[in-house]
């Protein structure tokens, strides 16, 4: 499996580690790690230490994820952490620094 | 066995000779005086003299220290057969060099036992010359080989000069060759790595796995890749490599641009400290795995530490050299003992830190390599600027049938030729957005004909991809031609794409809705190329890229 997810925090936080692309070809792998929980998490982390190359479907995916539990009426905190700078800038650019919380 | 006779009477040496073919000694040689003794022992080299004490010319007494000499290190017994009788004359002939007298007349029996006696002292010297001459060829041997990997050591095992002066280190091996290991080089992100390691054992068997271990260093470096999959890499790489009695402790570092993300793997080493500008302890970096080359790759854990420090913070790290110094008490310094040393002020150097360990050594030698590297967070970005950028300048043009498409490898050959030239890896991730970008849209819009409306609901997305994926496989027709234009000179890339498809709006596309999926796409390739440009009805895009 190219995505690896843990549970931190006695199961309150999921976190979501992926490895050196995070592009359309995770699409459904993404998916498939927060659609199949039975309780919903209090927190997820996305882990892209190992993260180099991203392109825009990634943040769709991003989205989606938190749109999946919003349409659920759930608070999930969101971080993205451990980014590259590369990674980071295209973070920055699309903005996404106003959604999540990126470290 | 070669016996030379010294006498100048001819009848004893007759006798001597007689009763020594009696006893089976064939090979015997004759003198007559000392002169000719000397003469005669140069060239026939005899394994045992027996020598007369008064003889007309040099005596006995002056011949047998001249031979003597002539042996140097090995045994050449010298038996007296003398007339004399007094003790003093039979003292002297042992002081000047003999090792035995006999009285004339001679007793025959006790002689010839008093040659074997003397034989087998001379057969073992021979022996023990030859074994000295054979461990003195093999000691010139390795000698020379020590010389040939010290010369393949020096020049494999070089630090990046422009990386290396970031650090304060040092290295000190117990053997001539090192069993740790120091390396660092710069990021292409603009940062830099660094590994501090330490081979099972010390000398030249523990140092040869240095070498693969640099080079794939270096080699992962250049590509930016992740600590964690560094180490994993180093790992599978060592459990091939080393006897399975033998392994890599090793901590692996990278640090940003900013200077101040660490990121750490920690496999067995010593524990690393982080040390603030006031000299307080930040932080300890424990070792969470094995060592490299222990653990198959399905029990590699590649899991690292990422912590942002500040400015002026300094990391240390060590060997456990230098936690196992002991002192002439037998007290080990241990990891508390490092730690007080380290934290006795703010700014504790390297070297500093040595010298306290050859003298709490003492009078004794290290058994192990020591190491000691210490990084104090600094900003990187004049490290960017030493990098040489390529001044080949070079096209690629790929023109992928719908064929070459459905393997979807095209655009990683493109990642890894433009990988490999100095300088263009560092903007390799922004080139992968920008390339996929226009690939994407190339092949979901002009030739799949996929509408990004659909994206817009979460479920939206999933369909929008799986029919991407059928009639990706389905396709038959159409091309996409891509061309990568790189100009030294203008230090830019030049993407072209062109595909076979209708083509779309250019106007649309000008003036994007950022709210929707594709729009950001839109919006990435504009912050992150210098110039884009669509042509040819949409069929055509062209983005340069600053390098």
């Amino acid at each position: 499996m190219a995505i690896k997810a843990n549970w931190e925090n006695a199961n309150k936080a999921l976190i979501i580690k992926m490895d050196e692309k995070f592009d359309y070809s995770k699409v459904q792998e993404f998916r498939h790690v927060y659609t199949e929980l039975s309780e919903p998490p209090k927190e997820i982390r996305i882990d892209l230490a190992d993260t180099q190359y991203m392109d825009s479907s990634a943040l769709g995916m991003l989205l989606n994820m938190q749109k999946h539990f919003c349409d659920k009426d759930k608070t999930v905190n969101y971080k993205i952490i451990n980014s590259r700078p590369q990674v980071a800038r295209i973070l920055k650019i699309s903005r996404f620094d106003k959604k999540f919380d990126i470290s | 066995m070669r016996i030379l006779i010294v006498d100048d009477e001819s009848l004893n040496r007759f006798l001597l000779q007689h009763m020594l073919e009696d006893e089976g000694y064939k090979d015997c040689i004759e003198a007559k005086d000392g002169e000719e003794a000397l003469k005669l022992a140069e060239k026939h080299k005899p394994d045992l003299v027996l020598l007369d004490v008064m003889m007309p010319g040099i005596s006995g007494f002056e011949v047998a220290p001249i031979l003597k000499k002539l042996y140097k290190g090995s045994y050449l017994p010298i038996i007296f057969i003398t007339a004399l009788d007094d003790r003093e004359s039979l003292i002297k002939c042992l002081e000047v060099g003999g090792d035995d007298f006999v009285s004339k007349p001679f007793d025959k029996l006790i002689l010839a036992a008093k040659i074997r006696a003397h034989a087998r002292t001379r057969l073992l010297s021979k022996k023990v010359d030859k074994q000295n001459q054979e461990l003195l060829g093999f000691q010139r041997k390795v000698d020379r080989e020590h010389t040939i990997v010290e010369h393949i050591f020096s020049n494999a095992i070089v630090n990046n000069e422009s990386v290396v002066k970031f650090f304060d280190f040092k290295v000190s091996p117990a053997a001539t060759f090192n069993g740790d290991l120091f390396l660092c080089e710069a990021s292409p992100g603009g940062g830099l790595y660094y590994l501090v390691g330490d081979f099972t054992g010390h000398g030249l068997a523990s140092a040869i796995g240095a070498l693969p271990v640099t080079r794939s260093f270096q080699a992962m470096a250049v590509k930016g890749l992740s600590i964690g999959e560094m180490a994993f890499t180093l790992n599978s790489m060592l459990l091939q490599l080393l006897p399975p009695d033998m392994f890599f402790a090793a901590v692996i570092v990278e640090v940003d641009v900013s200077g101040k993300r660490l990121t750490i793997w920690n496999g067995g080493m010593p524990q690393m400290l982080l040390k603030s500008k006031e000299g307080e302890l930040i932080r300890k970096f424990l070792s969470k795995h094995m060592a490299l080359g222990i653990l198959d790759e399905s029990e590699f854990d590649s899991e690292c530490e990422v912590f942002d420090t500040e400015h002026g913070d300094q990391l240390f790290a060590c060997t456990d050299g230098l936690m196992e110094i002991t002192n002439k008490d037998g007290k080990m310094l241990d990891e508390e003992g490092v730690e007080k040393w380290y934290f006795a002020s703010p700014h504790v150097t390297a070297e500093h830190l040595y010298q306290q360990a050859r003298a709490y050594l003492g009078e004794a030698e290290p058994h192990d390599d020591m190491t000691i590297a210490i990084y104090r967070s600094t900003p990187l970005h004049d490290l960017k600027e030493n990098i040489q950028i390529s001044a080949t300048p070079f096209e690629i043009s790929l023109k992928l049938s719908s064929e070459a498409l459905k393997n979807e490898q095209a655009l990683e050959s493109i990642m890894n030729m433009i990988n490999s030239q100095q300088g263009l890896n560092w903007i390799r991730s922004d080139l992968f957005t920008v390339l996929t970008e226009m690939f994407n849209n190339s092949l979901e819009h002009g030739l799949l004909h996929l509408d990004s409306r659909v994206k817009r609901s979460p479920e939206g997305f999933i369909t929008y991809y799986e029919q991407r994926e059928k009639r990706l496989s389905a396709l038959e027709n159409g091309f996409i031609h891509i061309t990568l234009i790189y100009s030294p000179a203008q230090k830019m890339l030049t993407i072209v794409m062109k595909d076979s498809g209708a083509g779309f709006d250019i106007e649309k596309v000008n003036n994007p809705d950022l709210t929707s999926s594709s729009g950001r796409g839109v919006l990435l390739m504009r912050e992150l190329c210098e110039t884009i440009e669509y042509s040819e009805g949409g069929t055509k895009a062209t983005a340069t890229m600053k390098v």
